[in-house]
């Protein structure tokens, strides 16, 4: 089955690793960007056409490995939404990576998750917000709102 | 049949996937994010969820095959099944995802067990319902167009 253009793009995010921009992932001063760090393939596509629909320029990687070269590399994002389970190095490790490298980028925690345990440990970690899964257009609209207002 | 009969049967074959409690309100918002650019959006996000957990349930029936049981691995493969099953917005299967996490932090093997072969149950009649859920509107949309030639 072909999967169509909205699905196709978001396999190819998966493939860019720098945003084509050049200045290190902004594509405008008026555009938000956000980086999506989740390992499944339907969180990432709704995610990225959620962010999408709202107007957020979108890319997506499908481990904290991957996050972490892409911001090394210079990619900065007004928006990381990372999930908390990621092959190899978990979501909680990358945040707290990610923090370490010096990047003040609003973090999204997303979980599948209830345990009061391990959403504590995710904003430990160093997310500012965290949420239950599914991710939804409401309640990225308000993080939007807060983002666009600061 | 009449245009307006497609479209009631798949308004309401729509509504019973909601009234059955098989779909919640995150299937609306799939819909939501539906457009011209994209007017199989739902369909292909529901066929590609299907197609991606197959071996995420092939993995929790394998690991409820050995023994003593794994209740940390059988925790996190139904963790990520949770995730993508409340991204299409499968009420049922996620519930039943959330009991399944709760009998493996008990330790209950056998709550695990009986919890999945339901959830299998329910995967796969939600399955079978959207399928011809899909089916239908594509009908529908098929009589549109003869309509309008």
């Amino acid at each position: 089955m072909e999967l169509p253009s909205k699905i196709n793009n978001n396999e190819k995010s998966l493939q860019q690793g720098i945003s084509p921009s050049g200045n290190g992932g902004l594509i405008s001063n008026s555009k938000l960007t956000a980086l999506v760090v989740d390992s499944d393939r339907i969180c990432q596509i709704l995610e990225k056409a959620i962010l999408e629909s709202q107007g957020v320029e979108t890319q997506v990687v499908g481990s904290g490995r991957d996050a972490l070269d892409l911001l090394a590399s210079g990619a900065t994002f007004n928006l990381i939404i990372i999930a908390m389970v990621l092959p190899i190095m978990n979501g909680v490790e990358t945040t707290r990576q990610i923090r370490a490298m010096g990047i003040r980028s609003k973090m999204l925690g997303v979980t599948a998750c209830s345990y009061e345990r391990e959403k504590q440990a995710f904003l430990d970690a160093g997310v500012d917000e965290f949420i239950e899964k599914p991710l939804t257009p409401q309640k990225l609209a308000s993080i939007m709102r807060e983002m666009r207002n600061a | 049949m009449e245009r307006t009969q497609q479209h009631r049967q798949v308004a309401h074959m729509r509504q019973s996937l909601f009234d059955q409690g098989l779909l919640d309100e995150q299937f609306v918002q799939l819909e939501e994010l539906q457009d011209d650019a994209n007017p199989n959006f739902v369909e292909e996000v529901v066929t590609l969820f299907y197609r991606d957990s197959a071996r995420l349930v092939l993995n929790i029936d394998q690991a409820l095959d050995k023994s003593p049981l794994d209740f940390s691995k059988l925790d996190s493969y139904m963790h990520q099944f949770k995730g993508s099953a409340s991204s299409i917005g499968a009420k049922k299967v996620k519930s039943e995802c959330t009991l399944f996490r709760e009998y493996c932090k008990a330790g209950n093997g056998e709550g695990c067990m009986k919890t999945f072969q339901q959830l299998k149950k329910d995967y796969a009649v939600l399955r079978k319902k959207l399928e011809t859920y899909f089916q239908v509107i594509f009908h529908s949309l098929l009589f549109d167009k003869d309509g309008e030639n």
